[in-house]
């Protein structure tokens, strides 16, 4: 892997942890509402926002092994 | 609570992190890029900013130039995806300036938010040392023999006599005994030796209204002071003689008379009396009388001096340092060679001057740093004092004395033989023939 590559994978990789620091975020605070800190119904929201954030990470993945599939040219090179 | 900028342009990041910064007791608005932050800050005054390395308008390091500008420099925390950019945050940026990376767990953010992260280490070192009966500090032989001795003494009505050198810390064994004792009445502490003989009795024993010249109303001695309780007479054998029989009368009748009184009031408590003479001393020199002492030296108590317990020293320090810490709002800690060059010193002036040495050099240092400065040589007016009356003890052999003679002799001059061979009149031969049958010749060839 080159330079370029490897910071083609980088930019990737930031963009992945994207939605993890999403989600982290969302489950905190549904720790927070089963604590009975804020409302029930924003734990409803945030459970739906993580279900979004993993499918968003997913895709990223999926975006990382299609740049670095070495039989998908264009996208690689 | 603090006034927070949180500037990040994830939007859904941004909306949550603001529910828990604001359930964590704190303000915080919002900004998507570097232009809106910049918004914030000419029209807001925070305390905290949480600022995103990478935003779509630049890195968030061009904030923090922009910062410097500002008349209250806010703390900063770097959010970054990359752990790997910490290193290169931690260098561009000062001690202002902390990192979190993502994801970021709620823990995390409160952490950075607190204003001081420093009280861990402190609480660890404090939580070390124990302090017996609420008063002594150390481990060691001698201490577990004293408290053995304290804990005996202080289930009986026993007086007690404390002996040792000066500095031991006799009023701080003396406050342990009415600690462990338990007892309903005070603990009274007065010093034999600061008041003239006019007024000694008086202190002890109590006036009433108009016996002496400014004698304008009654006034209750230590001894009914201390009812219930302990009274501690701190140089009882500075206490004048020719006093001491009225002493003697109050601690076998258990009945005070005031001066200038008729009426007996009756006294109930435990004296414990100290000096900084030894036992024998005491006896040679005639300055207590005898029937004084046996009243007051049931239970005699001999308080070890601190070079005999020399691995209490670091304990000490630590508790020294550990109060002055608290007291100052500092951040010393000790490094273990320093202990060990503090162990290394004989302390002729004991507990007491080890307390003052450790003062001063927290005076000395650095007040924002960690670091405690050591003068080069331990040194006090008493060290040579204490040299000299040891080193010239009758029952020594004389080849003791040349050892000890030769050693303090190197020990002033830095080591430097030559110098300390003019000094004791030999040459520098005999000088190293005599290091050499010490065993100590294989140090020095190195030099």
């Amino acid at each position: 892997m080159d330079d370029e590559q490897f910071a083609m994978l980088q930019t990737a990789v930031h963009d992945a942890r994207r939605p993890l620091n999403r989600i982290t975020m969302q489950a905190e605070l549904i720790k927070l509402a089963l604590e009975g800190a804020v409302p029930p119904d924003k734990a409803l929201a945030a459970l739906d926002k993580i279900i979004a954030g993993c499918q968003d990470c997913s895709e990223s993945l999926s975006q990382i092994v299609d740049n670095f599939n070495p039989t998908n040219t264009g996208n690689n090179e | 609570m603090l006034t927070i900028l949180l500037v990040d342009d994830d939007t859904e990041f941004t909306d949550v992190a603001c529910t828990i910064i604001e359930f964590l007791g704190h303000e915080v608005l919002t900004a998507a890029n570097l232009a809106e932050a910049k918004d914030w800050l000419s029209k807001e005054s925070f305390d905290h900013i949480l600022l995103d390395f990478m935003l779509p308008d630049g890195s968030g390091l061009h904030l923090l130039e922009s910062l410097n500008s500002e008349q209250k420099q806010p703390r900063v925390t770097l959010i970054t995806g990359h752990p790997s950019v910490k290193g290169i945050i931690k260098d561009m940026c000062g001690d202002n300036v902390d990192y979190l990376v993502k994801p970021i767990q709620r823990e995390e953010l409160e952490s950075v938010l607190q204003p001081q992260k420093k009280s861990v280490p402190k609480k660890s070192t404090k939580q070390s040392v124990t302090r017996h009966f609420g008063q002594l500090i150390g481990e060691s032989a001698p201490m577990q023999e004293l408290y053995k001795l304290i804990s005996r003494v202080s289930k009986t009505n026993a007086n007690v006599m404390l002996l040792g050198e000066s500095g031991v810390g006799k009023e701080v064994v003396a406050a342990a005994i009415h600690a462990a004792a338990d007892c309903p009445g005070p603990y009274v502490a007065t010093n034999c030796g600061a008041f003239s003989k006019e007024l000694i009795g008086s202190e002890l024993f109590g006036h009433e209204k108009g016996a002496f010249t400014g004698a304008i109303g009654r006034k209750a001695g230590v001894f009914e002071q201390a009812e219930n309780g302990t009274l501690f007479l701190d140089e009882i054998t500075e206490m004048p003689i020719d006093m001491q029989p009225n002493l003697l009368r109050v601690l076998e009748n258990k009945v005070v008379i005031r001066v200038g009184g008729t009426k007996a009031t009756p006294v109930n408590c435990r004296v414990v009396s100290a000096s900084n003479r030894s036992m024998e001393e005491l006896a040679e020199s005639k300055v207590l009388r005898e029937d004084i002492y046996f009243r007051l030296a049931v239970f005699p108590i001999t308080i070890p001096p601190l070079r005999e317990r020399k691995e209490d020293i670091p304990l000490l320090a630590r508790y020294f340092i550990d109060q002055l810490n608290s007291e100052n709002n500092s951040q010393f800690r000790w490094q273990s060679e320093q202990l060990e060059k503090l162990s290394a010193y004989d302390w002729p002036g004991n507990v007491r001057e080890l307390r003052h040495f450790v003062h001063r050099a927290a005076i000395m240092s650095e007040p924002e740093g960690v670091d405690i400065e050591l003068p080069k040589t331990i040194e006090s007016p008493f060290a040579k004092k204490q040299t000299l009356s040891t080193g010239l003890k009758a029952g020594r052999t004389i080849e003791d004395v040349e050892k000890e003679l030769i050693y303090a002799t190197l020990e002033k001059v830095d080591g430097n033989k030559t110098t300390a061979a003019e000094m004791l009149g030999i040459s520098t031969k005999t000088l190293y023939n005599r290091l050499h049958a010490y065993g100590d010749i294989t140090t020095d060839n190195g030099q």
